[in-house]
């Protein structure tokens, strides 16, 4: 029976083109419709092949506030056992080291042979949480992962981590972390019956103070980063539109190569 | 932004229902709307999608979960059919017919005749028909002719349907027959299960129709058909009130395949006008163009809200549903035809050929006036309701 | 003094990873704006060559040798063994590669230390101000850490490398006996293509996408990339065709990339692929759609079929190349 913890994050929708900030540099999470970060959904999908294959449970785990609920939602739909989310004023605009600490925190409370994570978010806060989150709690750490295979006798998980070459295949004790990726297959989409079955499967919230973290550590007000200001990006010139024959048209893209010294 | 195709009106929708809708949508864009044209050319009952509906639950969405159904209620219900049929309208109706039909097992069945039959109706390994109208008993339904007369345990059936939605591929059919002549018109009828095959059963003929060509409308003849008396719904007389308390959750039904045939007009016409170019501008830029599209989006959601608040209405088990399924299903009618109407008029001679699909959505659209009731029939029901005499 | 260290990454075949050049080059840059001390730190099997290298660009650089670290996965090793040297300094700079992300987690959780990711920029105003893309590029971002201590990962080709112009000295050190970190043993590396270096260091990218068709189709994608000294990407639908490996994809799902130039053939440009490349500094774009999103934000477009266009542009470039 494998137990697997699946962080999820609620992300705005990339494709709404909504997103926000608020007059105080923070991401305005209520602009645009929270989505399950995407590589979240891979993640959650390979949790789903594995306990198909081995047996076991999947509990999700999302620290956010808004649309903690509707991504918990999706991914009991599409089949996990049960979802756990942290909430908390104090959290509005946490840092990297205060999101790992409160996610460790949770994750004490839990059992499981395996941790999995999506390797980054759309929202920008790329990637370096969950390597924090292995490293608070002590549990081998693996990244882009394109597979990821347990062996519930011996123990270990085995994980092909992509490379710029091809893949290293590694090898780790579980409990482990395991971050991945796109290439560990298409999300399924959840079905009717996992749709209707997810209103009766629990879901658990916890504050700051269940987790005994209540004491001002963690939390935007402790926050170690903070944004100064933003700008939009310097319009690009108006499109150049070449159309005529091929050769007439290379020799144009070449001279434009060359006007750039791209050549 | 060019036009999207964000669905809307989700202030009354639950997180459930608002999956569930996403899900039949994501399903119905991939898998549905790409087999739309070729179902409507070649006329055939399209087997692979029912095969798809059984096999992603959407067909068991009727139906109590005791029975292996979904137990969702007539909004969720609604939600699918019209996500479905705003890829193919043929195509939504097999939920539709197939929830319109099983109707009188669910309200008045008996807890062995739901058990008997609801579990392969859940699991859409088998198909049921709706056989009330003849041809000389349409609007006027109290007046049909077919007969049931009893022969020790059984019911001997004769007579014939005319314009049975899935005729010919059902495996059960929903008959209403006249067991007492002499009774009052609203209580000479008696409605019956049908089990098919069955000797005397004949298909008589398949009607070619301007649209929803895919689905198959028959005509059905039963010579001698033996009816065991247990397949009788409810207690003799009662199928007018049967076949009427059907048509209230029904009629939203086809209330929602009309929104979904409005709605995906709209978006092709939309999209269209972003995209076509007359007179060095994208027709969208022009206010008539603009307008229609206007009025089209107005037609379709408000076509849309007055369906939510029907079901929930309906569901609610408000004393005025008659008037509330009666109310959607003349509305969302209407809009389905003018907004797919407009639409073949916005892509001009394009509309008219069948590179585009708001030929064949127009042709669709207007099968939603005539049936479950034709509009006029639903002007009377609104008309008696509202003038206190029902 | 604020110092600022600097994690150098190893390729292969142990020289120097190109992204560490650049960030190397970039805190030699915050040095001298700050009135700070540089310096580097590399950590592998044999780190002396590239260490040398990196000693090109800073002027004192730490080698450590490490026998686990080739079988064993490397950012555990590194952040293991850098821990103290990281705790001594007040910054510490590190390429934004899956393993440079790595340790940056790794050492944000063993330091208690803030980390701002993906830096596109990084000044300094009493610290490192760094600035970062958001929303998948139509908003840039400044942060800044709230104490006096911060790491940064910061993305290819920010800066060009540029050696300093005398080299510093290398020092061999050894391993922190630093953090317990659990092993990840490395039980077998396979190369699927080519040693190639990841896409996000490329100047010059030359993507394929749907239009492209084919696995045979990329041929010209590749003709091309050779012909600019570039690398082959492409968006997700050439991918999930099965045309062309995960690792060269780009996009929300994949890599995010800010080369000199990003040409793309038969790719629309749809917001997801979109994210992944905006920012190049020049975007050319062949598709026989005019209407397509790409053709909104490139520099120049050809309307045409990629099999005609794309062989065209080969042979020209080929011909001016002599």
């Amino acid at each position: 029976m494998l137990r697997i913890v699946v962080l999820i994050k609620p992300v705005p929708d990339p494709a709404s083109a909504a997103e926000r900030l608020t007059p105080d540099w923070r991401l305005d999470r209520t602009a645009a419709p929270p989505v399950i970060n995407g590589n979240d959904e891979y993640v959650l999908e390979a949790a789903l092949k594995l306990i198909n294959a081995h047996g076991g449970e999947i509990t999700t785990l999302t620290m956010a506030g808004h649309g903690a609920t509707d991504v918990t939602r999706k991914a009991l739909a599409m089949g996990a056992t049960r979802g756990v989310i942290v909430t908390d004023d104090a959290l509005a605009g946490s840092d990297v080291v205060s999101t790992a600490r409160v996610l460790a925190a949770a994750l004490r409370e839990l059992e499981f042979d395996l941790v999995f994570a999506g390797i980054d978010t759309s929202d920008g806060v790329g990637g370096v949480v969950h390597a924090a989150v292995a490293t608070l709690l002590g549990l081998p750490y693996c990244s882009f992962a394109a597979r990821i295979e347990p062996d519930l006798e011996a123990r270990t998980v085995l994980v092909r981590r992509i490379s710029p070459v091809g893949y290293d295949v590694l090898a780790a004790p579980m409990p482990a972390l395991v971050a991945g990726t796109q290439a560990l297959g298409e999300p399924r989409y959840p079905s009717l019956k996992g749709i209707m079955a997810a209103r009766s499967k629990e879901v658990v919230t916890r504050s700051l103070a269940d987790l005994g973290l209540a004491d001002g550590s963690v939390g935007g007000s402790v926050a170690t980063t903070r944004v100064i200001d933003a700008r939009q990006p310097p319009a690009r010139a108006a499109t150049r539109v070449v159309r005529g024959a091929p050769d007439e048209a290379a020799r144009e893209v070449v001279d434009f190569l060359a006007e750039r010294r791209l050549i | 932004m060019t036009a999207t195709s964000q669905p809307s009106g989700t202030s009354r929708l639950t997180e459930e229902q608002l999956l569930l809708r996403d899900a039949v949508r994501v399903l119905a864009d991939e898998r549905i709307a790409p087999r739309a044209a070729e179902i409507d050319r070649s006329g055939e009952f399209p087997d692979d999608v029912r095969e798809l509906l059984a096999a992603h639950d959407i067909l068991a969405l009727p139906f109590p979960a005791e029975h292996g159904g979904l137990g969702a209620d007539l909004l969720t219900v609604c939600l699918a059919i019209e996500q479905i049929s705003r890829a193919c309208a043929t195509s939504g109706l097999i939920l539709a017919v197939h929830e319109l039909a099983s109707l009188a097992i669910v309200l008045a069945g008996t807890a062995d005749q739901q058990a008997r039959w609801l579990p392969d109706l859940a699991a859409g390994r088998k198909l049921i028909a709706f056989a009330l109208t003849e041809a000389e008993a349409g609007s006027d339904a109290a007046a049909i002719r077919t007969r049931a007369t009893q022969d020790g345990e059984n019911y001997i059936l004769n007579g014939s349907k005319r314009f049975i939605s899935h005729g010919s591929v059902a495996n059960l059919v929903t008959v209403f027959a006249v067991t007492d002549p002499e009774a009052d018109r609203h209580r000479r009828m008696s409605c019956f299960i049908v089990e098919l095959p069955t000797d005397g059963f004949r298909v008589a003929r398949i009607e070619h129709k301007m649209g929803i060509r895919g689905s198959p409308t028959a005509e059905l003849e039963f010579t001698d058909v033996r009816v065991p008396a247990a397949n009788r719904i409810g207690d003799e007389g009662d199928g007018f009130e049967l076949a009427m308390r059907t048509f209230e959750r029904s009629r939203p039904g086809i209330a929602a395949q009309a929104v979904g045939i409005a709605q995906g007009a709209l978006e092709v016409a939309a999209r269209y006008a972003t995209e076509r170019r007359q007179f060095g501008r994208p027709i969208a830029d022009f206010q008539l163009v603009a307008g229609m599209l206007a009025d089209m989006d107005a037609a379709t959601e408000s076509a849309r809200q007055l369906l939510y608040t029907a079901c929930t209405e309906i569901e609610a088990g408000a004393p005025d549903a008659g008037r509330w399924s009666a109310l959607c299903k003349l509305v969302a009618g209407d809009a389905a035809m003018r907004v797919t109407t407009d639409a073949v008029q916005v892509l001009g001679g394009y509309g008219y050929i069948d590179e585009f699909p708001v030929e064949r959505m127009m042709r669709d659209a207007k099968i939603t006036q005539l049936y479950e009731g034709t509009q006029q029939i639903q002007r009377l029901v609104v008309a008696r309701s509202l003038l206190g005499r029902d | 003094m604020a110092t600022i260290l600097v994690i150098g990454e190893t390729t292969a075949d142990g020289g120097l990873a190109r992204i560490s050049a650049e960030v190397a080059t970039l805190a030699r840059t915050l040095a001298g704006q700050a009135g700070a001390d540089a310096t580097g730190v590399v950590v592998a099997t044999d780190p002396t060559a590239a260490a040398t290298e990196l000693a090109g660009y800073l002027p004192a650089v730490s080698a450590i040798a490490d026998a686990h670290a080739a079988d064993q996965v490397a950012p555990q090793r590194v952040a293991s063994a850098v821990v103290e040297a990281a705790r001594a300094a007040d910054f510490v700079l590190i390429g934004a590669s899956p393993d440079g992300r790595d340790v940056a987690g790794i050492l944000s959780a063993l330091l208690g230390r803030g980390v701002l990711v993906n830096a596109v920029g990084v000044d300094w105003d009493d610290g490192p101000v760094v600035e970062m893309s958001a929303f998948g590029g139509k908003l840039i971002t400044r942060s800044r850490f709230t104490g006096s201590s911060g790491i940064v990962t910061v993305r290819p080709n920010v800066v060009t490398a540029e050696p300093a112009s005398a080299p510093g000295t290398v020092t061999e050190a050894s391993a922190d006996a630093g953090a317990d970190l659990p092993a990840v043993t490395v039980v077998d590396r396979v190369a699927e293509a080519s040693a190639a270096a990841p896409i996000e260091e490329a100047r010059i990218i030359v993507a394929g996408g749907r239009g492209v068709g084919s696995p045979d189709g990329f041929r010209i994608v590749d003709q091309l990339a050779e012909a600019l000294g570039g690398a082959v990407g492409a968006s997700r639908a050439a991918v999930d065709s099965g045309w062309i490996p995960y690792s060269q994809q780009i996009g929300q799902t994949g890599k995010i990339v800010k080369p000199k130039l990003y040409l793309a053939l038969g790719i629309s440009g749809a917001i997801q692929h979109k994210v992944g490349m905006q920012t190049a500094e020049t975007i050319v774009a062949v598709n026989r759609d005019p209407d397509a999103p790409i053709a909104e934000f490139a520099d120049l477009v050809v309307v045409g079929d990629l099999f005609a266009v794309g062989p065209a542009i080969l042979a020209e470039l080929r011909s001016r190349s002599g």
